[in-house]
């Protein structure tokens, strides 16, 4: 089964918290992407670069894995000649998001009782 | 956040958060442990820490990424203004000009979009109605045409359909109600009449019906800016608009010592127009100020 056929990414709430952490979010810079995009409708190319301080190429990049694993959708048009990029996050992004979200609290609360007991 | 490419969750094991707690009661229970041993545990929890922190860390740059990008898309400043100016426009309409003192409700004969324009009878003027409907329609346009430059300037898109839907539907029946529940023939339309049963009651007497649904708009914008901010607001403008439907303001300022007389009485009904439209430019000035200092600030 391909990740886009995948309906649903792995939830934190079955065993240990790493369970929930998938390694395609993982990665600070895509998780950065996700975390954009899931604030607005869309996210401009140029916004996500200086937000992330990325050069172009390596966004691409990062926008191409998310792409691939059908977490964004990436639209291009024109404003006036001036051509621009747009990303959107989907319904797998933004739930992997949350996974991902609720793997890191989850953990880093575990950690703190731990430390606490 | 450094632009190195590298991933820092390939190849790493997420370790187990407790793991290292209990280094100390082996030693405590066993034999003392080799040196090598001792070591080796303090790297490992070392480690451990090193990469819990990390998460803790990146955790807290996607909050701050979050909230950057929030407050950059923020532009509800712009509706609240345009909406407030918009009333202040319609301020004419409620003057009467025939207005004679004691003869409440003497005013031209009914307005046509009674929803928009206020019921038959009561202090409104005859073109209220249309003001509204035009005031309405050409707010969302300009509301949603300035959600697109904002999007284009800032690169980040607010998701301003359901607000600008929210208004036109409500325009929309405002608009048809009044028409459809009288239709009695045909006698296959006589079920529109039950649509009479939609009529928002005495919120509409004053002509203050738009100022409802502004409000309801607003609640929808702050859903799609995701602002807290906007949500007080727009509950702090839905009770000035109720206030304003429901009751006569100037009564209030009759308390506080306002005694209109002679052609006074024709402006009796404006404290109703003016308190839900300084809600709206103050609360408007005062988001483009916050707004305006972030953005210089970013």
């Amino acid at each position: 089964m391909t990740a886009a056929e995948d309906p649903q990414p792995r939830q934190a709430s079955h065993g240990h918290p790493t369970n929930g952490i998938d390694e395609t979010v993982h990665q600070r810079h895509r998780l950065g992407i996700l975390t954009v995009t899931a604030e607005a409708q869309r996210a401009e190319f140029g916004y996500l670069r200086e937000a992330l301080d990325l050069t172009p190429g390596n966004l691409s990049k990062h926008l191409t894995v998310l792409e691939e694993a059908g977490m964004v959708e990436v639209e291009k048009g024109y404003t006036g000649r001036r051509p621009r990029t747009w990303v959107r996050i989907t319904a797998r992004g933004r739930a992997a998001l949350a996974a991902e979200l609720a793997a890191l609290t989850e953990l880093l609360r575990q950690h703190r009782a731990a430390h606490r007991t | 956040m450094s632009d190195e490419g590298k991933d820092p969750a390939s190849g790493q094991e997420h370790g187990e958060p407790g793991a290292d707690s209990d280094t100390g009661r082996q030693e405590a229970h066993g034999e003392p442990e080799p040196t090598d041993a001792r070591t080796e545990r303090a790297e490992a929890a070392d480690e451990t820490g090193q990469r819990l922190a990390g998460q803790a860390n990146l955790v807290g740059e996607m909050k701050a990424l979050r909230r950057r990008a929030r407050a950059a898309r923020h532009a509800y400043w712009f509706p609240l203004v345009l909406f407030g100016l918009l009333t202040c426009a319609a301020v004419p309409f409620y003057i009467l000009p025939g207005y004679q003192a004691g003869s409440v409700g003497a005013t031209q004969s009914g307005p046509p979009l009674p929803i928009l324009g206020g019921f038959p009878g009561v202090v409104t003027q005859r073109y209220l109605g249309y003001y509204w409907l035009a005031a309405l329609l050409a707010g969302l346009l300009l509301t949603l045409l300035w959600y697109r430059r904002n999007a284009r300037r800032v690169g980040l898109q607010t998701p301003a359909r359901g607000y600008v839907t929210t208004i036109a539907v409500l325009t929309v029946l405002a608009l048809v109600i009044p028409l459809l529940s009288q239709v009695r023939s045909p006698q296959w339309l006589s079920w529109l009449w039950y649509l009479h049963v939609l009529w928002p009651g005495d919120l509409v007497l004053r002509g203050t019906f738009p100022f409802v649904i502004i409000a309801v708009g607003l609640w929808v914008l702050a859903r799609a800016e995701r602002s807290r901010a906007l949500a007080v607001i727009a509950a702090v403008y839905t009770a000035t608009a109720l206030l304003s439907s429901l009751y006569n303001t100037e009564n209030i300022l009759f308390r506080l010592g306002w005694t209109p007389s002679g052609t006074d009485w024709s402006l009796t009904s404006l404290p109703n127009v003016l308190l839900p439209a300084l809600v709206l430019l103050a609360t408007g000035t005062g988001a483009f100020a916050v707004q305006r200092r972030h953005r210089t600030r970013a």
